[in-house]
């Protein structure tokens, strides 16, 4: 559990905020109302928005800083390079998108920085640490039970909830054996970090520490099946779960907004196919 | 006239992909309210003896039944596994594996959640289960954070509220410490007591059990009953050494004073013997037999000296550790989980480093050598075979260690041919690794880590889950090792029984200190140490009190007894 | 062989996929070979291949799918619908490979189970990160092309890599580990 439960940002025990103490079910209409919208549209009047409000929300259930800041780091990081790759590949990717080429600077004949690539970036870059605040934001205030009985409730089988809840359950267990192995596969002998050997006989090397490790970790499947088919897993269509609290007033709002923002997908979905741009992006000064 | 819940008439079992039976002609009637107990070697059939009454058999495992089977008035063929768990839990032998809930809660509503039982209903239930096992305290505790004796407080108290009659306990003992094995015991009889449901308890540590009063005793071998009687008059029979079942030391002891015991007397409680009329028998048995010493001890192999360790600041998990180990030692660390035991392995063998004090390996730091280097002079072997086993076949098994070290062909050819002779697996050197029974695949572990030729050998729980026939087969063998090719051994154990027959020394953790560093039988018979590292007393120290020995001395003279029956077979 | 494709979805499989689901979340994390810093090759794609030739491909599918969402989740860097979904029909192709030319739970792995296994591994990192891939997150993202085609490119190669060299010989012994034996004598 050691370095791993660390490693795990998803916490156990319930916490104590407001978004925190919603129903599973809440969180999880919340979370892909959230995610359906930032998908569906590149419309910067409504992307910014949803970056605040994920902000915000990321703020509300008082995450670790220090594990919100080094993600949020390297996200932005990643995507930047990313933006950056855009842009060597296609300095005028900007005109794709919006429609027009505002020449800022002009390097070479080719390589141009022109105000529609920005903005096409600025987008893009909102959209996507949207994105990732939602995400981010959703997994510190879910627990992995609240998450199963959530999916449950919103309509996925519960044999498929039942997979994600015992997945977390036995995670840090089979982290504990992979170190185990691989540490003693380590004392007779086997060196993991040589960058001596080539990539080939590293994996190689690898299928000696999985051999084990998966003939061990399957090795459990029986025995965990027996305990649930013996106090009555799968003997009825329907499940209910000890997680999933009572509806609470905090519910019942963030439901309101839930209808209110899949009512908004659905429309934006609608003006987007009615509207149907020439241009996918809109910029305040191009017409 | 009693109600039998449990009936079985002419009842035998085969698996679908087995050839033989492994239940034959059982005839057999427990009734309401009894507390039973069914013992036997591995592989006798007791656990498919419960898993069909619990239906496991035949709706998870397929096989053929002939006779019937009824539990709770069902005839289990026709019953299924949802209706007989109305009527029968189970506590399963594997504490962790049965842990499904993400916390101790969710697991106790496990059964109720799968009967779609609306929560607000769910919530009493749930705490009045954790308050009758205690574990009310912890409903919002994840698995993790939980002991062992924990984990199966939470099991029971999961199919409490569920099932109507019947308990099966499945070896409820196997990965508990001595002093949680006790709370386990205690409270099953607790229960028992109060609800008046059948308890039946599979298991093979007999005087763990017998720490609280069991109706009756079924020993199975074979897949039959071949004794069905009352504790007392089990353990007056003495069949019990024949099947491979350990007799309490207690009464282990008194016959080896050649004491002849009475029809009809009570043995399964050693306060309840007449102990005056032994006294005598005790004494001149005491006086005959010679005090079991610890010959001389090589050189010192490693050191170890004020070492502390930590994983986060605020917790020392090792503290100011200081302990030497001689060649040719046989030394025993016990104390209970989380103690620190695990961690003093883990640094012996390099994979952590201490934060403050030294290690040393025949007299050089070792915190110049890595992993590989400490591996090739201190040896792990872990608990269960199979996280070691990579290979298919045995050979590739053993001479895997040699080739990762770049010897020399030639060399590796030689060691690996005498490392398969020492551990006496030349003859099955070409076999597959999955042909093997447990017992011998934890040889090979032991031979694939002796290819090294490493002068200290760690063991961590080698006899886990053993019931006392394959736990000899093992222990003996690394008694051999030790004796014949002078190799130090040390064992990661709460077994007191392995501690007392197989090793000298032992260390004692509690809390991240070293409390106790003595012989065996001193440190048993220190009531202190045996509190604080979660031990329990044996029952010799309360026989040598009764005929009025020094408890020290008298389980050294027991221990030496024991070894020179082994020795002459 | 409808049973064969979907899997018997009895307790065991449920808790064989989530067993396969956790490994992959560790491996994902823990289980990199490292190429140059920051990039690694990880080996929890043979997982899939187990849990395909333990219990079948949708079964497999399902574990790639959900094992890739839990790795994104638990990993922190967010939710990509384009990579899990690929990796869903990865792993619906690669049990395919698993179940049609062997029988590991048998001890049947052969030459021709390998030829088998390692085509429908190509079939699947061809169209899950090939086609699906790159079809999703042009619909999703817009994003430039000329970018995604080089990740799914070392997508491609990298967990085909790793499917078949750690994969094949993952399987052999597994299939060993399950084969009976009879008339062993010792010598």
């Amino acid at each position: 559990m050691d370095s791993f439960g660390k490693r795990l940002f998803i916490a156990l025990t319930p916490g104590k905020t407001f978004l925190d103490r919603l129903q599973g079910k809440t969180k999880i209409r919340l979370f892909f109302a959230f995610i359906l919208i930032l998908v569906a549209t590149w419309d910067m009047r409504i992307l910014f928005p949803i970056l605040i409000i994920s902000i915000i929300g990321l703020i509300s259930i008082k995450p670790e800083w220090k594990t919100v800041r080094g993600l949020t780091i390297f996200t932005l990081l990643m995507n930047l390079f990313n933006l950056f790759l855009i842009w060597v590949v296609s300095p005028n990717y900007g005109y794709s998108q919006v429609g027009a080429t505002t020449v800022l600077v002009r390097f070479t004949e080719t390589y141009i920085l022109s105000a529609e690539t920005l903005w096409y970036f600025l987008v893009r870059l909102t959209k996507f640490m949207a994105t990732f605040f939602v995400s981010l934001t959703f997994i510190q205030c879910i627990t992995p039970s609240e998450m199963a009985a959530g999916l449950y409730g919103v309509g996925i089988p519960y044999k498929i909830s039942t997979v994600v809840s015992l997945a977390f359950r036995y995670i840090p267990e089979i982290a504990r054996d992979f170190n185990e192995i691989k540490i003693s596969m380590q004392a007779r002998g086997l060196e993991l970090d040589s960058r001596k050997s080539s990539l080939i006989t590293r994996l190689k090397q690898n299928v000696l520490i999985l051999v084990p490790l998966i003939i061990v970790s399957f090795d459990r499947v029986g025995n965990i099946a027996d305990a649930m088919d013996l106090r009555g897993y799968g003997r009825m269509k329907t499940r209910t779960y000890y997680a999933e609290h009572e509806l609470t007033k905090g519910d019942r709002i963030i439901n309101i907004v839930n209808v209110l923002l899949y009512a908004g997908f659905i429309a934006i979905v609608v003006v987007r196919i009615v509207s149907h741009r020439e241009f996918l992006i809109w910029a305040p000064w191009v017409k | 006239m009693r109600e039998a819940v449990v009936s079985f008439k002419d009842f035998s079992f085969k698996y679908k992909h087995q050839q033989e039976a492994t239940l034959h002609d059982i005839n057999l009637d427990i009734y309401r309210g009894e507390k039973i107990l069914i013992l036997g070697p591995s592989g006798c059939g007791k656990s498919t003896l419960a898993n069909c009454i619990n239906g496991l058999i035949p709706f998870s495992y397929p096989g053929t039944i002939t006779g019937s089977l009824t539990v709770a008035g069902l005839q289990t063929q026709q019953s299924s596994l949802f209706e007989l768990s109305k009527h029968v839990g189970t506590v399963q032998q594997d504490s962790d594996a049965q842990f499904v809930g993400l916390s101790v809660g969710e697991d106790i509503a496990f059964s109720l959640e799968n009967q779609s039982m609306p929560r607000s209903e769910m919530l009493p239930i749930v705490d009045e289960a954790a308050r009758i096992v205690d574990m009310e305290r912890f409903l919002t505790h994840p698995p993790f954070d939980l002991s062992g004796g924990q984990k199966q407080k939470v099991a029971l108290a999961g199919i409490l509220h569920d099932a109507e009659e019947i308990l099966l306990f499945d070896e409820p003992l196997a990965s508990l410490d001595p002093a949680m094995g006790m709370t386990a015991v205690d409270l099953i009889d607790k229960i028992h007591k109060e609800s008046g449901k059948t308890i039946i308890i599979i298991e093979h540590r007999l005087e763990d059990v017998l720490y609280r009063h069991v109706d009756r005793i079924l020993l199975i071998n074979d897949g039959r009953i071949v004794k069905d009687c009352t504790p007392d008059e089990m353990l007056y029979s003495g069949v019990l050494k024949i099947y491979g079942v350990r007799e309490p030391l207690y009464i282990a002891a008194l016959e080896n004073a050649g004491v002849r015991f009475e029809e009809g007397e009570h043995l399964d409680d050693i306060e309840k013997i007449d102990i005056d009329r032994y006294r005598d028998a005790v004494l001149s048995e005491f006086a005959r037999s010679k005090p079991y010493t610890v010959g001389e001890k090589g050189k010192v192999v490693v050191e170890v000296e004020n070492v502390d360790f930590q994983y986060n600041p605020d917790h020392k998990v090792l503290e100011n550790v200081s302990l030497t180990i001689r060649e040719g030692e046989k030394l025993a660390i016990v104390g209970k989980n989380g103690a620190g035991k695990s961690t003093l392995a883990k640094l012996l063998c390099g994979i952590i480093r201490p934060i403050s004090g030294t290690i040393r390996i025949n007299g050089e730091n070792y915190l110049s050598m890595s992993i590989k280097e400490i591996g090739q002079l201190i040896g792990y072997v872990m608990q269960n075979p199979n996280q070691m086993l990579v290979k298919d076949m045995i050979m590739d098994e053993i001479t895997l260690a040699l080739q990762l070290n770049e010897f020399p062909e030639e060399l590796i050819k030689q060691r690996a041919e005498e490392t398969l002779k020492m551990t006496g697996l030349y003859p099955m050197r070409n076999w597959p690794v999955s042909a093997l029974s447990y017992g011998q695949k934890k040889r090979v572990t032991i031979a694939s880590i002796l290819a090294l030729q490493p002068d200290v050998i760690i063991l961590d729980e080698p006899t886990a889950g053993q019931d006392y026939r394959h736990y000899t087969e093992i222990m003996r063998f690394l008694d051999d090792l030790n004796k014949n090719y002078g190799k130090t051994i040390v064992f990661i154990t709460h077994d007191m029984h392995l501690a007392i027959e197989y090793t000298d020394r032992a260390l004692v953790f509690a809390d991240g200190k070293l409390i106790a560093d003595d012989f065996v039988y001193k440190v048993l018979s220190d009531k202190d140490i045996i509190e604080r590292a979660n031990l329990k007393e044996t029952s010799l120290v309360l026989l040598a009190r009764k005929v009025g020995l020094d408890p020290e001395e008298f389980i050294r003279h027991f221990i030496e007894r024991e070894r020179e029956e082994r020795e002459n077979g | 062989m409808a049973k064969k494709i979907l899997g018997n979805w009895n307790t065991r499989t449920i808790v064989g996929v989530a067993i396969g689901v956790a490994l992959f979340g560790v491996l994902m994390v823990y289980g990199g070979v490292k190429v140059f810093t920051n990039t690694s090759l990880t080996s929890a794609y043979v997982v899939v291949a187990v849990v395909a030739a333990l219990f079948g491909p949708v079964p497999a599918a399902i574990t790639a799918g959900l094992g890739n969402v839990l790795a994104d989740l638990i990993g922190g860097w967010g939710f990509w619908f384009d990579w899990s979904l690929g990796n869903l029909v990865l792993g619906f192709f690669t049990g395919l490979g698993c179940v049609l030319g062997s029988n590991v739970k048998e001890g049947v792995f052969n030459t021709k189970s390998a030829i088998t296994y390692a085509l429908f591994v190509l079939i699947g990192c061809g169209l899950g990160f090939g086609v699906v891939t790159p079809v999703l997150t042009y619909f999703f993202y817009s994003s430039e092309l000329t970018i995604t085609w080089g990740q799914v490119t070392a997508a491609i190669i990298s967990d085909g890599l790793v499917l078949l060299v750690v994969g094949i010989p993952l399987l052999i012994a597994l299939a060993n580990r399950n084969k009976k034996f009879t008339g062993l004598s010792k010598d």
